[in-house]
């Protein structure tokens, strides 16, 4: 009875409150300082790593930050992820919709997909400039590659492993196919489908860095290898822990939307 | 193993004004309270009561998992759990589990000789005639010898589970709702295959159920949980003689005491139901 | 049973059906052949994996048989429609809709109703079924119980000829269980549907039917037909009457002989592959 459980779990919670939450919370915050801690000793003894910056001096770069050019950099980056991101559903959604709901279509396209998924994306970066004129094109095609096979994937998987029983009991009330895959495949499959969103997301945003580090054009990725040519280590770990932030609060935000969608499977 | 029809006078679990507290973060769970019972040696010992009353929390403790936190329990003299002791399980009192806890990387022959082996008790060679012996005596095949736990049906995988739990000549066999997720059939067949060990190696069970006709059926007596604080509010008799096949299920006798058990355990269930305990499939 | 215009007769003929699993071929039903009365409740009882969910795929329409013919009303089922609905064990609602658009569903999709009267009869059964408050939760906001209310409910509201029920109470507990074949038990004097029933609980097949089918192992066909002379409307006091207990004692009796012979087949093994069937090494 939902009521009974919410007076035990608000004492739980007061307990909690009372004896626990200071220990956790130390516990916590004494991961990161450890981690520091760590991190300025290994610098200071290791003779080997001198050149690395010491958190200290990371921080003073961070005051030392151009931060115009650092806000054009992160939206340059952002737009080739979304760019590649969106191109990604956009090919990828419809081609996953494709295998996992028409047998013909899977057993044209898959065998070709399967063979050509394991190849890693970066090692695509020498022929992105064979197909593609313009740097940010290449950059776009780089990240529209690292998105499309999750997003295909998922999606396929999502449709073809969604429980048989539903569409079974859909049928019974008379849908055709198009229904079907609108009324209650798609449905269904939302969840994986998300999942594989957020895959991608995860993925166009190693790609964007790694295809920016070996261009000349702005974003992220260069900001950090241009810093690492004139040895401007302390520019360089921030400019790691930028692109971190950006693309956690990126895929955070693919979380938010999946979860609306998906919000009938989190409530219980 | 002989056969031991008269019990060889070991396995009795005295149970005295046993309590269990548990206390997470601080809000008391009271599970059992003042929970007496003498079970013979040799006895076929059910306990039912609604859910969440305290019955696993009373095996538990017998077994060595989780000690009492008041009163005392002894296995033949034995103080097996009580507050001012430390406990462990041991091989004299062997649980077998609702779920299956068979090892899913071990052979069906692996699974059953390892206790024996794993102890020194027995050699290899020894541990497997003895298992050999064990299930020529209740009917399984040799067949399923080298087969894993994953090729095997629910039933097959129990009765495996009690095979592996007997060679180690336990003293007691303590039963958590082992056949609660079978099916009708599987399960009846089930009841064939423990009342035939029964028989054959007489150990003191205590077995733990919501079946009542399941309870009826193979004990020689039934213990009554009350709802949380589980105490045993009642204690009946079973005499229904042995041995018993699934005809005593329609028989007069049979139909009044489950009646019986049945109208001590709702009333029970419905004390617990209002006080927000809900039983979960 | 006011109006048994709208009930239907099922026959099956002489159905067999093969399961094909990786390598093995399972015979499942062979020889099958039985009539679920009209406007009756049938239930079918037997070993695990003697074809009961079978049958019912067969008389969804999600399944076809290999052998043979299902037939309603004299006519050949070819598919699935909203003439045959079913109630699975596991619920099948859609997890993505609320209760109230669930039970909205069918009518909706057949275009047989106006939104408005629609949204009328879904008010109706949810009345019925004891679920008002409960309209506009998702299924995972529900218990088993309300689960498996809200999915009479979906199919309800069709006015199905056949109502098809697999092992639809199955993991319920004890007290729940009793209460849901309790409901079950009103709907169906309420309804004009013919219902079959599937079940491996002794106690539940005897208490429901009005029609017991024993089936044996596979090859499953019907073992024995026993009429549950049983007054109706059922309550629970007559579980421990004389004739009760001679029912059960012939089901119990009948279902053992088949255990018996499923686990003693000339010493092979029966070993579940995937947990949804057994087979026998061939000889």
């Amino acid at each position: 009875m939902p009521d009974q459980t919410a007076s035990i779990e608000s004492q739980f919670w007061r307990q909690l409150k009372k004896n626990f939450i200071n220990w956790s919370l130390l516990r916590q915050i004494m991961s990161f300082v450890l981690f520091l801690g760590l991190w300025s000793i290994i610098v200071v003894l290791v003779n080997y790593f001198h050149q690395i910056p010491t958190p200290k001096a990371v921080l003073m770069a961070l005051f030392d930050l151009p931060v115009s050019a650092v806000l054009i950099n992160i939206l340059k980056s952002l737009a080739r992820v979304l760019a590649g991101f969106f191109l990604g559903i956009l090919i990828g959604f419809p081609m996953g919709v494709a295998i996992g709901y028409s047998r013909v279509a899977k057993h044209l396209i898959f065998p070709a997909f399967e063979m050509i998924r394991p190849i890693p994306p970066i090692a695509w970066i020498p022929l992105s400039v064979l197909f593609f004129v313009h740097n940010e094109s290449q950059i776009v095609f780089l990240t529209f590659y690292g998105a499309f096979f999750p997003i295909v994937y998922n999606t396929m998987g999502g449709i073809s492993e969604a429980d048989i029983r539903l569409p079974r009991v859909a049928m019974s009330f008379g849908l055709n196919k198009r229904q079907m895959l609108w009324k209650v495949i798609l449905p269904a499959a939302m969840p994986q489908i998300f999942t594989g969103m957020k895959l991608a997301m995860g993925i166009t945003w190693i790609l964007v860095v790694a295809a920016e580090m070996m261009s000349n054009n702005g974003g992220m990725g260069y900001y950090v290898w241009y810093n690492h040519t004139v040895m401007d280590y302390p520019h360089v770990v921030l400019g790691m822990g930028i692109i971190g932030l950006c693309g956690a609060i990126c895929s955070v935000g693919i979380s938010w939307v999946g979860n609306y969608f998906t919000r009938w499977q989190r409530i219980f | 193993m002989e056969s031991k029809p008269d019990g060889k006078g070991e396995g009795r679990i005295l149970i005295e004004h046993v309590e269990k507290v548990y206390d997470p973060e601080g809000v008391n769970v009271h599970a059992c309270r003042d929970c007496n019972a003498d079970i013979q040696p040799g006895e076929f010992a059910m306990v039912v009561g609604p859910s969440g009353c305290g019955k696993t929390t009373l095996l538990n403790a017998i077994a060595g998992f989780d000690n009492a936190t008041g009163g005392a329990i002894y296995l033949d003299g034995k103080k097996i759990a009580a507050p001012d002791i430390i406990q462990s399980p041991g091989a004299d009192r062997i649980v077998v589990f609702q779920g299956g806890a068979l090892f899913p990387w071990k052979t069906v022959m692996g699974n059953i000789i390892y206790g024996p082996v794993m102890q020194g008790k027995m050699r290899v060679d020894e541990a497997v005639s003895e298992a050999r012996d064990l299930m020529g005596r209740l009917g399984l095949s040799r067949e399923i010898e080298p087969l894993y736990p994953g090729n095997l049906s629910s039933g097959m995988k129990r009765q495996v589970e009690i095979i592996r739990a007997l060679i180690n000549d336990p003293k007691v066999l303590l039963l958590d709702e082992p056949f609660r997720a079978l099916d009708n059939m599987s399960k009846g067949l089930m009841h064939e295959y423990l009342l035939s060990v029964f028989e054959l190696t007489r150990k003191t069970i205590f077995f733990i159920t919501h079946d009542l006709e399941e309870a009826v059926f193979l004990a020689d007596r039934i213990f009554v949980m009350t709802t949380r604080p589980g105490t045993f509010k009642a204690v009946i008799d079973i005499d229904i003689p042995r041995p018993r096949d699934f005809r005593v299920l329609t028989t007069e006798r049979f139909v009044e005491i489950r009646e019986h058990v049945k109208a001590q355990v709702e009333e029970e269930s419905m004390k617990a139901f209002e006080a927000g305990e809900r039983e979960l499939a | 049973m006011s109006d048994s215009k709208q009930a239907s007769e099922v026959v099956f003929k002489d159905v067999g059906k093969m399961a094909v699993f990786k390598k093995t071929h399972t015979v499942i039903l062979k020889n099958c052949s039985f009539t679920v009365e009209s406007g009756k409740l049938t239930v079918l009882i037997g070993p695990s994996g003697c074809g009961k969910t079978t049958i019912i795929n067969l008389i969804a329409g999600y399944e076809r048989p290999d052998i043979g013919e299902v037939q309603i009303d004299g006519k050949r089922i070819i598919g699935p429609n909203w003439e045959r609905l079913v109630v699975f064990q596991e619920t099948a609602l859609f997890p993505w809709l609320t209760c109230y658009e669930n039970i909205m569903f069918g009518p909706l999709a057949r275009q047989v109703m106006s939104k408005e009267e629609a949204h009328q009869e879904t008010l109706n059964l949810l009345v019925k079924v004891g679920l008002e408050d409960f309209r506009d939760k998702y299924p995972s906001q529900l218990s088993g119980g309300m689960q498996r209310r809200a999915e009479l409910a979906r199919a309800l509201i069709n006015q199905p000829k056949v109502m098809l029920m697999d092992e639809p109470f199955r993991g319920l507990d004890a007290m729940t269980r009793q209460l849901m074949q309790e409901y079950y038990l009103n709907l169906f004097e309420e309804t004009n549907a013919s219902h079959v029933f599937v079940t491996s609980e002794v106690d539940e097949a005897i208490i429901l039917a009005d029609n017991l089918l024993v089936m044996t192992n596979k090859p499953s066909k019907i073992k024995k037909i026993i009429e549950i002379d049983l007054p109706r409307p059922r309550n629970w006091n007559m579980v421990t009457s004389k004739r009760y207990l001679e029912i059960k004692a012939e089901a119990l009796e009948l279902l053992h002989e088949e255990a018996i012979k499923a686990s003693t087949a000339s010493g092979k093994v029966d070993v579940d592959l995937s947990g949804l069937l057994e087979t026998t090494r061939a000889d």
